[in-house]
């Protein structure tokens, strides 16, 4: 049986050396040395009788051989980590803010609580499920927080600790053109609790890929300065606080159990209050002249 | 058993050593590997010095400290002209108001003028919308400078066999421009100021090493 082994590995061409069975070597040992097949170079070339096929006979030919190829598809992946608007914004009511509480639509206001929307209440069941330690009642607080400690991030230039108290639709909001100017803010105090108004969830892309948006209503009062590259005065000033009032947006991707609420934008009613000026004069370019015409005569 | 063991793997190796020429491998799909890796940004050439003077931010000035005039400064580089040639220019206008210098940039008849021309006005915009600059023709030009760009060797052929080598020439154009009126020019010293000083030399000479 050993004679017709060794003479069909001669036939294939192997160099294995057979080892004679001894007490130190056992025959049902490995042999002594390694084989390493040596071939020539491989060459991509097509043989004449594989160019001739058609498409339909590749593709059967490599069926039949069994060889599976993996897809090889371009795919850059992305990860949305928040939505790219507020879906179904609040309405605030007119005047809100303005009637005092001792006049009937002042009270009226004031009793508007959160269970009377069912669109809310669906939203904030969803919000529960994902979330069991969110609460109406707490969650304004945490929400004024993080809306003052991005604010002091803001001023400070902190971006990696802003980056993770706004999402990232707000964060070009908050910080386009500012990269030269230096912004002085303070919190002054809060006039009213802030209270949650309106809540939302909704999912894009997929089906159950849910983020959840909560609106909190805050009356504060605000210390707001806004220097340019040069150390002067642009905008606000130190000494003079400003009431506001601002319905901001918080945001969380619900189905990331490490998800966390974030600043997501604010919502500006039609009636709000129009802003103050600005220091600077800004020349609004007029009609484009002719030589032959003078700006009196087009007025 | 090696025997078996041996067998199995010669005939696996048959096995691949039949089964590179099967062609329809290589004929699979026409990318080569999967762009894991897409650079999606441009980077940005190398800033200069000049133009990283625009980025300094001063703290907050003050109520009681006189406003700071602003500050801006453009260049534009490897200008296809003579810096020599440049500097003419921006002596020219170092000193006036950007409206008069643009006026005077205008109607000069050499190459530079249309360059520093289109450099004043885009300096202008930017301090207008960009550095906080509240009346475009409040600026006056500070400095003006012209630098060596980076010159080019080639071949310049001439008769008989013979050649040259020419540099190809290039030049940047720096500008300061700061907010507020130009500055008056300072009066020329004259022959009575010049005997003012020299009496006063004269006057303050004291013996010296003596009681």
């Amino acid at each position: 049986m050993a004679a017709a082994m060794k003479a069909g590995l001669g036939r294939l061409g192997l160099r294995v050396r057979w080892q004679t069975a001894s007490v130190l070597r056992p025959a049902g040992a490995a042999p002594a040395c390694l084989v390493v097949p040596v071939r020539t170079k491989k060459r991509f070339s097509v043989p004449e009788w594989a160019r001739e096929l058609s498409p339909e006979e590749k593709e059967k030919r490599l069926k039949s051989s069994g060889a599976v190829f993996p897809d090889q598809r371009i795919e850059r992946t992305f990860y949305l980590a928040c939505t790219a608007d507020i879906i179904d914004p609040y309405v605030p009511p007119e005047g809100d803010a303005r009637l005092t509480s001792l006049s009937k639509d002042g009270l009226k206001q004031k009793m508007e609580k959160l269970k009377q929307t069912a669109a809310s209440q669906l939203a904030l069941r969803k919000v529960k499920d994902h979330d069991p330690d969110f609460s109406t009642k707490t969650f304004p607080e945490k929400a004024q927080e993080i809306f003052i400690e991005a604010h002091n991030c803001l001023a400070n230039f902190n971006k990696q600790k802003l980056h993770s108290l706004v999402t990232e639709r707000c964060y070009p909001e908050m910080v386009r053109g500012n990269r030269y100017k230096t912004i002085r803010w303070s919190f002054v105090e809060s006039l009213e609790p802030p209270r949650v108004v309106h809540v939302r969830c909704d999912s894009i892309m997929n089906r159950g890929n849910l983020y959840g948006q909560v609106t909190v209503r805050m009356h504060t009062r605000q210390i707001l300065a806004i220097y340019d590259r040069f150390g002067r005065l642009m905008y606000g000033g130190e000494q003079v606080p400003k009431d506001v009032l601002e319905y901001v947006v918080f945001e969380r991707y619900l189905v990331n159990p490490y998800g966390t609420w974030r600043m997501h934008g604010k919502i500006v009613p039609e009636w709000a209050p129009p802003k103050d000026p600005i220091v600077k004069t800004v020349m609004i370019p007029g009609p484009t002249l002719d030589p032959s015409q003078e700006y009196e005569e087009t007025k | 058993m090696a025997a078996r063991w041996a067998v199995s793997a010669g005939s696996a190796w048959v096995r691949g050593l039949l089964g590179w020429v099967r062609p329809e491998r290589w004929l699979a799909s026409g990318s080569l590997f999967p762009l894991s890796c897409i650079h999606t940004s441009t980077s940005l050439q190398k800033l200069g010095k000049w133009e990283k003077k625009n980025r300094i931010v001063y703290p907050p000035q003050l109520p009681g400290e006189p406003r700071r005039p602003a500050e801006i400064y453009h260049c534009r580089r490897d200008i296809k002209y003579s810096k020599d040639k440049m500097w003419y220019l921006a002596k020219l206008i170092k000193g006036m108001s950007i409206d008069q210098a643009l006026a005077q940039l205008e109607f000069n008849d050499k190459k530079g003028a249309k360059v520093i021309k289109e450099v004043l006005l885009e300096a202008q915009e930017m301090a207008v919308r960009n550095h906080n600059v509240e009346f475009k023709s409040n600026l006056h030009i500070a400095e003006s400078t012209t630098g060596r760009g980076r010159y080019v060797k080639r071949i310049r052929y001439h008769g008989k066999g013979m050649f040259g080598i020419m540099k190809i020439v290039r030049c940047h154009y720096f500008v300061k421009l700061v907010e507020g009126p130009p500055p008056p020019p300072e009066p020329r010293r004259t022959g009575f100021d010049q005997a003012k000083e020299y009496v006063q030399q004269l006057r303050s000479r004291t013996l010296v090493n003596t009681l």
